[in-house]
């Protein structure tokens, strides 16, 4: 009775156990590859928000300014500005001390202070801090952030935050402000003007250039010979590093066309060179996509290829084509390398008015920060980081919806 | 007789001379690259008839049949020879706009390929592309008496908004067959166009092709005999790129000479 087997039963084929548990095994590595890649996005977006979301706040200092004190240095800021960071710190005595007590305070207070209006009464007015202290502050005083403080501003800022005297607030300045050798001061906001600019000039160039080449080779070209060369050379060109186009857009683009070094203009050139090969072939892709009885249909009732292309078969390939095309400026989004070799690594302090103004882009903000020796500054990147990625999330979102919403039903 | 190009013809000039066949094919060959396909057909396909090609699978009769609107264009190395001659044109003929033929010969195709459109713009693309219509009223009148001849109409009247793409299989085929005809063509072919549908909506076309040849020169590839015989006046035999037997549908099925044709339509061969 007990060793009769279920003719239906899972033992009744031999292997079939071990087919099941191949199955298993082979699911369960799926599992674990799964898992393993969202663990290393999880410490790469953790780790970069961590480090980052301070470069969006700023931390301020409350200083009181009595009316004394005011009238006794009306004509300069400068003055009244380390006059009035001494009354407000314990004790600072000598020379040294005086320039640490100034070392405390951000340098856009200065500005403020000459935009306040006139002082009849005692006010109390928020100052940024300078970068070490906003440093400091923000990691809680903790031992490694605080070595770059002398032991007395270590004690001035004990005091103030015994006092209550600091806080942290939204820094908007970093979204607006230009490059700076401050890190109090400097922001993305031109470097992401910059970028703007420079996808704007790359989507423009390569989509139609990218599609009308993408439909030729498609539809109309005939199959021969030097269609297939081109093709070949098409798909190499997705494949030339990056770094080459920037080589190309030196020679050519600035050296005999003379066009604006460091502009956006020429680096929204230099992309599109770079991205054409991709949005030609996703294009192709989504265009052999559109089923042939769509093609006989339209020639059948005795339109011409053009309409054919233009009313039937580009609209069904159109949701294929953006994808292609946004995940194209997506990459030229996040390049370097060529804008190196134009010029759009300077330092640029302004934010770009124009296309042919001097800009920069995101990376090569990002990578500029990186270099720099101030602490500060490491939140800086890691801020500019967070913005490079929540603008490639908006643009990937932008291509999935798109996608969505222009693909039909069949 | 006055050879008149397609290019300049309208859409009612009457048959030229004497000539009582609507289309006429005179030695056709097809190859494709060192394929030949085609073997010389000769073929008459007289006017408001329905002419029956019939074969078995790979034997030319749809190479032949897109050759009559000059489909197999599009195919590189499709090579066409001989002559094909609509009213007494030749349009392999150089002066020929394949699009203006195409538009005095429409086609419907095997599977159901309507746009993915709505079921108003299905029928009035092809209008609109040649500029039959001069205002929306035209074109609402143009689109209602095309999906009733295509006896479509009752069942799409309230949803004409809709997607094509959202009928059965049987309304698809309709609605291509209203497309095919909105745009006035004088002769429809039509290949296998029910080999895609069920029985009933198989009877339903099969009705609509004995009331379309009223008005329309019908040439039909099908692969069920049974179906020629229902709806065909005249029947072709296609026998490995050649014409075997040509005649009156009923003389083929009950006394075919030649063997071939007797095999296959006992399904000997096929």
């Amino acid at each position: 009775m007990t060793d009769t087997i279920h003719p239906l039963s899972r033992g009744a084929l031999p292997g079939l156990t071990a087919r099941y548990r191949k199955e298993k095994v082979f699911k369960h590595i799926g599992l674990v590859a799964i898992l393993f890649s969202l663990s290393f996005l999880a410490i790469l977006i953790s780790g970069i928000v961590l480090k980052g979301y301070g470069a969006f706040l700023k931390t301020e200092v409350m200083i009181e300014i009595t009316p004394e004190l005011y009238d006794a240095n009306k004509g300069s800021s400068f003055t009244l500005l380390r006059k009035a960071t001494i009354a407000n710190l314990p004790a600072v005595e000598g020379r040294k001390e005086r320039r640490a007590a100034y070392g405390m305070i951000g340098e856009g207070s200065e500005e403020l202070l000459a935009e306040m209006p006139p002082v009849t009464s005692t006010v109390q007015i928020w100052l940024p801090t300078s970068d070490l202290v906003d440093v400091a502050y923000k990691h809680d005083l903790a031992p490694e952030f605080t070595d770059i403080l002398t032991d007395k501003q270590l004690v001035w800022l004990e005091g103030w935050i015994g006092e209550d005297r600091v806080r942290t607030r939204f820094n908007a300045g970093f979204l607006t402000n230009g490059d700076s050798r401050d890190p109090e001061r400097a922001g993305i906001g031109g470097s992401f003007i910059g970028s703007i600019f420079t996808l704007l000039v790359c989507l423009l160039l390569s989509f139609g250039v990218g599609v009308a080449a993408a439909i030729y080779l498609e539809e109309f070209a005939p199959k021969n010979k030097m269609t297939t060369f081109l093709e070949v050379n098409i798909n190499n060109l997705a494949t030339v590093p990056s770094i080459i186009f920037g080589l190309l857009g030196l020679a050519v683009f600035l050296n005999v066309f003379g066009l604006p070094r460091s502009s956006s203009l020429v680096g929204g050139m230099v992309l599109s060179l770079m991205t054409l090969p991709t949005i030609i072939i996703a294009s192709r892709v989504s265009l052999q996509a559109v089923p042939p009885s769509i093609r006989e249909a339209a020639l059948g009732v005795g339109a011409s290829r053009v309409q054919m292309v233009f009313h039937h078969v580009l609209p069904l390939a159109m949701p294929g084509v953006l994808t292609g095309a946004i995940l194209g400026m997506a990459r030229a989004l996040g390049e370097t390398a060529p804008l190196i070799m134009i010029g759009m690594v300077a330092f640029i302090a302004d934010v770009p008015g124009g296309f042919t103004e001097p800009a920069t882009v995101l990376p090569v903000q990002v990578f500029l920060w990186s270099d720099s020796p101030e602490r500060a500054f490491q939140e800086k990147t890691a801020g500019a980081i967070i913005v490079l990625l929540a603008f490639l999330l908006v643009m990937n979102l932008a291509a999935i919806i798109m996608r969505k919403k222009l693909e039909k039903k069949w | 007789m006055v050879n008149v190009s397609l290019k300049e013809k309208s859409a009612t000039a009457p048959i030229a001379g004497d000539v009582p066949h609507k289309l006429v094919a005179q030695d056709v060959f097809v190859s494709y690259a060192d394929n030949q396909a085609l073997h010389g057909i000769d073929l008459e396909i007289p006017p408001q008839q329905v002419t029956a090609l019939i074969g078995p699978s790979g034997c030319g009769k749809t190479t032949f049949l897109r050759c009559i609107n000059r489909m197999n264009d599009l195919i590189p190395i499709c090579k066409v020879t001989g002559k094909i001659e609509l009213d007494g044109n030749d349009i392999y003929d150089k002066s020929v706009d394949v699009e203006v033929l195409r538009r005095h010969v429409g086609m419907v195709f095997q599977k159901p390929n309507p746009f993915p459109k709505s079921i108003y713009e299905n029928v009035a693309y092809g209008p609109r592309i040649h500029g039959l219509a001069k205002s929306k009223a035209d074109m609402d009148v143009i689109v209602e008496k095309s999906l009733v001849r295509a006896g479509l109409w009752d069942e799409v009247k309230d949803r004409l908004d809709q997607s094509g793409t959202s009928l059965s299989g049987g309304q698809q085929q309709r609605l291509c067959i209203a497309r095919t005809i909105a745009i006035g063509p004088e002769v429809v072919l039509m290949d296998e166009p029910c080999s895609a549908l069920d029985p009933i909506a198989t009877a339903r076309i099969e009705e609509l092709i004995h009331d379309l040849k009223k008005r329309y020169t019908i040439v039909i590839v099908t692969h069920s005999m049974q179906q020629a015989a229902r709806v065909s006046d005249l029947t072709a035999f296609f026998h490995l790129g050649n014409l075997v037997e040509k005649g009156e549908t009923n003389q083929i099925f009950t006394n075919p000479i030649d063997t071939r044709t007797e095999a296959y339509i006992t399904g000997r061969i096929g």
